[in-house]
């Protein structure tokens, strides 16, 4: 029960992480240049951008709740279990963002919902 | 090409960094006979910790390979090739750490991976429908 609710928070922590990362990345553009100078720039533009900066703030709640759940828990059970991340992404895609979810999209959040309830087991 | 090498470097940094964090975690907590209630003490012994520092560092590698491969290459190519990391955790899991891995936990994370590949190709379609909306918004103003 301890280990399902600290799931729980790394999944949600981490599909919020991932939402505003993919925003912040997308705001800055692409990095194309090993140049330092212009590295220097980019790493300035990231460092100021909000979204970037709350991504970041969930990313360490997901890395201080992973590491909690590793000291009780086996990685081979905790790692494959995080990837509910992806059916919570899917149904907030498809409940607050209101997209359209192709059915390829459904069939493998499917297989990730059951391949979860396979590793459940001892 | 560029971009297989930085995904294959990421996924094994990352599985390593997870390596580290597990067995050091466990050691971690066996030492303190941790309780629920003394989780600051198990924060503390973890922040002075020089393996959780390593396995850290490699997963912040790991983050900054995906993150430039991200800003090279669409979601919808990244994910299914990530998604391996699922099976190459497990393995590492069961081949480094010795956790007991039943056949019953390979096929779940197997079906996890598959999973993931299918979320991962469905992505196009959402990323293309966004740019256009975007291109849209552009236009309409």
């Amino acid at each position: 029960m301890k280990t399902a609710i600290m799931i729980a928070i790394i999944v949600l922590a981490d599909s919020a992480g991932d939402v505003l990362l993919t925003r912040g990345m997308k705001q800055v553009g692409e990095v194309s240049t090993i140049k330092l100078r212009e590295l220097v720039i980019i790493g300035r533009k990231v460092l100021s951008n909000g979204n970037f900066l709350t991504a970041i703030f969930f990313i360490v709640v997901t890395f201080f709740s992973f590491l909690t759940v590793l000291s009780w828990a086996d990685l081979s059970f905790v790692f494959p279990a995080t990837s509910l991340v992806y059916v919570m992404g899917t149904l907030g895609a498809k409940f607050i963002l209101k997209e359209t979810i192709t059915l390829q999209r459904w069939v493998g959040i499917l297989l990730v919902c059951l391949g979860v309830a396979l590793i459940s087991f001892p | 090409m560029k971009i297989y090498a930085i995904l294959i470097l990421g996924i094994l940094t990352q599985a390593t960094g997870n390596v580290f964090l597990s067995r050091e975690m466990r050691h971690i907590a066996s030492a303190l006979q941790i309780a629920d209630g003394n989780f600051p003490v198990l924060l503390f012994q973890t922040a002075e910790n020089p393996t959780i520092w390593l396995g850290t560092a490699l997963l912040i590698i790991s983050f900054l390979l995906f993150i430039t491969a991200l800003s090279l290459a669409d979601l919808s190519f990244v994910l299914p090739v990530v998604s391996i990391e699922v099976v190459v955790n497990v393995a590492f899991a069961d081949y480094f750490l010795n956790e007991p891995v039943s056949q019953l936990r390979w096929i779940g994370t197997v079906l996890i991976f598959l999973g993931v590949i299918l979320v991962g190709r469905s992505g196009k379609q959402t990323v293309r429908r966004r740019e256009k909306e975007e291109i849209g918004d552009v236009k309409g103003r």
